[in-house]
């Protein structure tokens, strides 16, 4: 028996180095991920509805069947983004997202206090490279920055009855995301 | 013989971290955890710093997390006593909540499916489900039609619930404590 004790804890050891080199690779090499999945709706830098969930197709596992969603899939790597989003009575949020499913940025229909949120998404090296003055009219303009060129805008809006649900669609239909140059 | 020995580390070396990966992205981790009740919440994945468990575990499942930002979720995959939860019994939910803008309870399979049903009725959200007097409230995930506050189950043998506050006060699920009420969960009538 004690002749196998070596390889078995050299085994471990090694076990324990190829779980946390496949955990951490695991997000890059995952290939139905929700970027993946949200990609195929269609072209990046546009708002796609997202199909609302039924038991036997849903594009992501555990969607909330309250909300309805649409999503921007972006690519900022030509230039920054306008999102403009109408707000509805319920509740209305906007989540970004890195291209690794991150979140790093949510805000809702209370936190903008406008009847539509309008905000700015561009990464690091565009901001730097806004003309001081538009810095400066751009004061009550809202930007966000993305920490990665690629990502995704989760819109939401809440449908209190269900009755409500085709006034609700009609309304989030006129989100938008459009490149600004 | 000391071939022998290299494949047999090899072996279990690869057996035992594949297995430990598949488990950990499959089952989720503990890291981060707030739980309450039967209830548990990952405040930390909706967020830049999620470990690297819950990343692993998102992009496997294909899921995007709901950002903290926006709101927080509490999962329940068994009930108060620890047993499972089972579609084929009662299950009551009832309590108080937290203080939230708008809550929403839905029910799903294992992997994150909605339960079929004629009604289309997947769960529950604070404006339509029916309040007691007392600011409590009641509902029952039952394969049988029920009055009240009834999400049907399908007779499904294994379920997820999960409670989703939105707009919830900062803070709220940054610490375990007695400062949250979640609503118990027991079962009856199981076969």
């Amino acid at each position: 028996m004690r002749t196998y004790t070596l390889p078995l804890i050299a085994g471990l050891v090694l076990g324990g180095l190829v779980h946390i080199v496949t955990t951490l690779t695991m997000p890059r090499v995952a290939s139905e991920d929700a970027f993946a999945r949200l990609a195929r709706l269609g072209p990046p830098n546009v708002v796609q509805l997202i199909p609302e969930s039924t038991p036997t197709q849903a594009i992501l596992p555990r969607m909330d069947p309250a909300f309805l969603s649409a999503i921007c899939v972006y690519d900022l790597s030509s230039a920054a983004l306008r999102v403009r989003v109408p707000t509805t009575p319920d509740y209305t949020s906007i989540s970004f997202y890195t291209r690794y499913g991150l979140a790093y940025y949510a805000l809702n229909d209370h936190a903008a206090g406008a009847r539509t949120i309008e905000l700015d998404l561009m990464t690091a090296a565009q901001r730097a490279a806004l003309p001081e003055d538009e810095e400066i009219t751009a004061a009550d303009r809202l930007i966000v920055e993305s920490p990665t060129s690629e990502g995704m805008v989760m819109i939401r809006v809440l449908v209190r009855e269900r009755g409500l649900r085709d006034e609700v669609r009609a309304r989030l239909a006129e989100a938008s995301c459009s490149p600004t140059s | 013989m000391r071939v022998i020995f290299v494949l047999i580390a090899l072996a279990v070396g690869i057996v035992s971290g594949l297995g430990l990966t598949w488990l950990a992205s499959a089952r989720g981790s503990n890291f981060g955890a707030v739980q309450i009740g039967a209830w548990t919440a990952w405040p930390k994945s909706g967020t830049v710093n999620a470990d690297p468990y819950a990343r692993a575990t998102f992009a496997r499942a294909g899921e995007l997390p709901l950002g903290l930002g926006d709101g927080i979720a509490f999962v329940a995959t068994a009930d108060n006593t620890g047993s499972p939860l089972d579609g084929r019994c009662d299950i009551h939910i009832e309590g108080r909540l937290p203080l939230a803008r708008f809550w929403t309870l839905t029910v799903y399979d294992p992997r994150g499916r909605l339960i079929d049903n004629v009604a289309e009725r997947y769960g529950y959200n604070s404006a339509e489900v029916v309040w007691r007097s007392d600011a409590t409230m009641e509902i029952v995930l039952a394969p049988r039609a029920r009055g009240g506050n009834w999400i049907p189950t399908a007779g499904r043998e294994r379920l997820v619930a999960i409670l989703r506050l939105y707009d919830a006060p900062v803070g709220f699920g940054s610490r375990s404590g007695d400062n949250a009420d979640l609503p118990a969960i027991r079962q009856e009538f199981c076969p």
